[in-house]
């Protein structure tokens, strides 16, 4: 290798040292998807009134509490149901566990088209398919099987049930057309285009959708984790919350 | 004058070979048709295959001895070798290519580059060149490392008529002016008049006639 | 662009080529490995080679993280020298090399299984031991393989994605590439940023299999 060969490697392994510097004084959110926009804005907020530095990692709630489980060093979690966050219960810092937030089913459909306005309309024949989250993993998938279970609707309509991914595959079968409507969280339909609410499944008649809130065991920065989950509970990030279409729950540490 | 002292065995597959020579010579000829086993004697003499009985020694280096189990690394053997399809490093410029093997005789490379007029393609690339030049580099390259042995295998096969003249000249010149012990394989016999004076008959790997080339091939 | 595309653009680009570097050593070692060198057990380390081509991305993932976590057995020794790899830009790195790893080894193999024993023995002829051999007749003559499966392993590292969103997450500023951007941008309904780093996407793909082309008419 030539000399400006070697030179030019180094000078890349020096910048790729360089953005491999561990984390310092930071707080590493790991936080379910739906989350992604509010606790992107609430993050910001805390930051300034802080002082701390807030990372954000963002994906399926199944896969983040693996990554904890595999010992991922995860400051806060935030989990898109209490399934997940009860298999991370070893890595939970003892008195941090919070319920923060509920959601609400909602069914979706394409915006201006559609003649669904209850759900036992799902089952008229303009709409021949309705995609959920995959009920066998995927949590909004579960709850909107309990909730068609609940309604006695679950029979008559698995036929025409498209299992998703996630709910934002779900919602995007309903935009490409692909299904006619679709059972997801209130708050995703808003955050898709071409779509809109038909029904919103009131608290009361739906399942309970929670979104715990912890701080991990092996936090290094367990300061820093805990102000971010009491900054959560502040009437600031509140209001961010219901604006987004969340419920807030009243603090209850378990 | 070189002792050469070969007593072969060898079997792959099918073929057998089965030399045995002791002969003085300055150029020792391998004639014979194809198949009879010419260049997997010189194949064997370099230590590119290993025989299975016997030794190969020339001028009292042993470069194997069956007896003692004792093979000599290839790289150890300083024979030049220079297969018929010549073997140019395709990757390497001529020069990179001559260079290659180079103990650091400068006299013997200016020599060389004159003997075999090679100033002209120094800076070709080997791809570029006709058989007669490929021949001329390759012997250079082997040359230049300064062997004690040279092994030709159809040095003029790829070189067209009219500058066999000039390739045998060359060869006849490293033969007297360096002084280098070669076995030559050839087919041709004119070729090996001109240059051996004495030559192995190998005709299914056995050796059929061996002696002084005027006799030999009448 | 925006300064976040084209800063998960550059950083996509710059893991990849670390990982091309890293992979680059063990990838060209085994190659030939395998290509020269019958041992006890070669099948074995072929088909482990082989795995994360066919195994789902997210399962190579799983089995990283089990490794380099923590808890893992490979962690563990790591976290003892204060080294973490989960959730850092090396984890992506990681996750681009093992994936890229079996093209570069599968590509580069073809090269050395070229029969260029006879320039070596003639290298040999001419007083070269086999360091020499090896550097100035062997690797160069498979240089057009090795240099095909780089840029094979290089295309892989940049779409990564399974492995990547498990063992690094998705990190914006930190571990978000390309591959990881778009879905997390689908999945939050950023289409507009999502179809941008798609763009990108395509463009670097663009190049690479081009300069690939290149490379293979070279060869021919």
């Amino acid at each position: 290798m030539t000399l400006r060969g070697s030179l030019r490697w180094l000078v890349l392994c020096g910048l790729w040292l360089g953005l491999a510097q561990p984390l310092h004084a930071e707080v590493l959110v790991s936080a379910a998807s739906s989350l992604s926009e509010v606790l992107t804005v609430i993050a910001a907020r805390f930051e300034a009134a802080s002082g701390e530095r807030v990372q954000l990692n963002f994906g399926a709630s199944n896969t983040l509490a693996r990554q904890i489980m595999a010992g991922a060093r995860v400051d806060v979690f935030i989990s898109a149901d209490q399934t997940q966050m009860d298999r991370i219960s070893a890595d939970i810092a003892p008195g941090t566990r919070i319920d923060l937030l509920t959601n609400q089913l909602a069914i979706a459909v394409r915006r201006g088209t559609s003649d669904v306005k209850t759900p036992r309309d799902l089952l008229l024949p303009s709409v021949r398919r309705l995609a959920i989250g995959d009920p066998a993993a995927v949590p909004a998938g579960v709850y909107a099987r309990q909730y068609l279970e609940k309604l006695g609707l679950w029979a008559d309509l698995q036929p025409k049930i498209v299992p998703a991914g996630s709910v934002r595959l779900a919602l995007a079968a309903v935009e490409s057309g692909a299904a006619e409507a679709a059972i997801v969280y209130a708050t995703d339909v808003a955050a898709a285009a071409q779509t809109s609410t038909a029904f919103v499944v009131p608290a009361a008649d739906g399942p309970r959708i929670v979104y715990p809130g912890t701080v991990v065991k092996s936090t290094r920065n367990a300061a820093g984790a805990r102000s971010f989950l009491a900054f959560l509970q502040t009437a600031e990030a509140r209001s961010l919350f219901t604006t987004a279409g969340f419920g807030v729950i009243a603090p209850a540490t378990r | 004058m070189a002792l050469f002292d070969l007593e072969i065995d060898f079997t792959q597959g099918h073929f057998s070979l089965a030399v045995s020579v002791q002969t003085q010579a300055r150029v020792l000829a391998l004639y014979g048709p194809s198949g009879s086993g010419k260049t997997t004697t010189l194949e064997l003499i370099a230590g590119i295959r290993t025989p299975a009985r016997g030794r190969i020694v020339v001028d009292g280096q042993y470069y194997f001895d069956g007896n003692a189990a004792a093979s000599m690394p290839v790289r150890e053997r300083r024979i030049g070798y220079v297969p018929q399809d010549v073997l140019l490093f395709p990757h390497m410029d001529v020069r990179r290519n001559v260079e290659y093997g180079w103990r650091g005789d400068a006299t013997r490379a200016a020599m060389l580059a004159g003997l075999l007029e090679l100033e002209p393609l120094m800076a070709r690339q080997v791809q570029s060149l006709s058989g007669g030049e490929r021949q001329r580099v390759a012997l250079a390259r082997a040359l230049n490392a300064s062997p004690q042995l040279l092994l030709l295998d159809e040095p003029l096969a790829a070189v067209d008529l009219a500058r066999r003249a000039r390739i045998i000249e060359a060869l006849t010149r490293v033969r007297d002016e360096l002084a280098i012990p070669i076995v030559y394989v050839a087919h041709a016999k004119e070729e090996v008049r001109a240059l051996a004076d004495v030559t192995i008959v190998m005709d299914g790997g056995r050796v059929v006639a061996a002696g002084p080339s005027a006799s030999v091939l009448p | 662009m925006s300064p976040e595309i084209r800063e998960i653009a550059l950083f996509t680009s710059l893991a990849a080529l670390v990982a091309t570097v890293v992979m680059l050593i063990p990838g060209v070692g085994l190659a030939w490995l395998l290509a020269r060198r019958p041992f006890p057990g070669r099948s074995i380390v072929e088909t482990l080679v082989s795995l994360p081509l066919v195994m789902p991305p997210v399962a190579t993932g799983l089995v990283l993280l089990w490794l380099l976590g923590r808890r893992g057995p490979v962690g563990r020794v790591l976290e003892r020298i204060g080294i973490e790899i989960v959730f850092t830009p090396t984890a992506v790195v990681i996750a681009m090399a093992v994936m890229g790893l079996p093209l570069l080894v599968r590509t580069a193999r073809v090269g050395f299984e070229q029969n260029t024993h006879r320039f070596e023995a003639i290298a040999e002829t001419l007083g070269a031991g086999p360091w020499r051999v090896f550097t100035s007749v062997t690797l160069p003559l498979a240089s057009r393989h090795i240099a095909a499966g780089a840029l094979l392993g290089f295309s892989r590292a940049l779409g990564e994605f399974g492995a990547t969103i498990v063992l690094a997450g998705s990190i914006p500023g930190r571990t978000r590439t390309i591959a990881v951007g778009i879905y997390s941008f689908t999945e939050t309904g950023r289409d507009a940023d999502a179809l941008a780093l798609l763009g990108v996407s395509v463009a670097l793909a663009f190049v690479a299999v081009l300069a690939s082309n290149r490379i293979a008419g070279t060869a021919s």
